[in-house]
């Protein structure tokens, strides 16, 4: 694994976070799509305190995975890239309730993994048993699903603003989102 | 894109008073959009969690970014989950990289997307009209 002129043991060169930015670019390039996709990028970044302990908090949870629709095609687990369960409005979910959600739609490792245990992506068992176990105050009535959109002005000036209205109507004290 | 629309939306909710947290497997994105907290698993895309069907890792992933919400001493906090995929990490070699792929394999791609690209965009402009 290790091949350093030291003979130290250190990580392999390719052992670093994947270069996410930089492979999809070449990856659309060579596969004969235009200009690279322009990511978001800020240099300010806002930060809110937690107003209490999150004992005595309120926790909002938001994912981007997606409701099972039997009526649109292989979703999985292991299915191929599935554009047609995507969903493009913010949608809620009953956190006292299961919920089969999944990542079809998403451009997740189809070759290291298997998304077979949402469990992986989609933490609600897990929180219900931190929020009984007093961890957290409490969990949030409803998750909240967003859309994971290609422009970014409509996951700004659409998407931020309902999933905003959302968790303040469920009065959260503070909210983990979930990237799939 | 998913790294890209939770990390606009921790920036929005953060704006409007209410403290976040991110779990997440793509660093480079989270990071390059600039987020106020992060707990990055360096998994493969799909397993923000914890690793599938461990039960423990996925409590210990849990209570990290629980701790990164907790103690952040403020923006651009990142906090890497100290648990591996597996004992090697060859698998970061293979996603969308082109140098491990055949040209036949780069034209049956191009011609996969196409079609679901199309699709998805059929969605789109039926959720738009509504």
């Amino acid at each position: 694994m290790t091949d350093r002129p030291d003979g130290s043991d250190q990580a392999a060169d390719h052992d670093v976070p994947i270069p996410y930015r930089e492979r999809i670019s070449t990856y659309y390039q060579t596969l004969g799509y235009g200009a690279p996709y322009r990511w978001a990028h800020f240099a300010e970044v806002p930060f809110t305190p937690l107003k209490k302990p999150l004992a005595q908090s309120r926790l909002g949870l938001v994912t981007t995975a997606a409701p099972y629709q039997p009526d649109k095609g292989d979703q999985g687990p292991g299915a191929p890239y599935n554009g047609a369960a995507k969903f493009y409005r913010v949608y809620s979910g009953d956190t006292a309730a299961d919920h089969d959600l999944r990542i079809s739609h998403i451009g997740y490792d189809r070759v290291h993994t298997t998304a077979t245990d949402s469990n992986s992506w989609f933490p609600l068992p897990l929180l219900r048993e931190v929020a009984k176990a007093g961890r957290i105050g409490e969990l949030a009535p409803r998750f909240h699903g967003a859309p994971t959109n290609r422009s970014q002005r409509v996951t700004l000036e659409q998407d931020c603003p309902e999933l905003l209205a959302r968790l303040v109507e469920d009065r959260v004290d503070a909210a983990l989102l979930v990237a799939v | 894109m998913c790294h890209q629309t939770v990390s606009l939306a921790a920036r929005y909710l953060e704006e409007n008073g209410i403290p976040t947290v991110i779990m997440g497997c793509a660093k480079d994105i989270v990071e390059y959009v600039g987020v106020p907290r992060f707990l990055f698993s360096d998994f493969p895309l799909g397993n923000p969690a914890g690793r599938p069907h461990d039960r423990e890792s996925q409590a210990f992933t849990l209570e990290l970014a629980l701790r990164v919400l907790e103690t952040a001493p403020g923006p651009r906090t990142t906090v890497q989950n100290p648990l591996i995929w597996n004992a090697s990490p060859d698998w970061k070699l293979d996603y969308s990289n082109v140098a491990v792929l055949s040209p036949e394999e780069i034209a049956r791609r191009r011609a996969e997307f196409d079609r679901e690209k199309e699709k998805a965009r059929a969605i789109r402009d039926k959720s738009a009209a509504e």
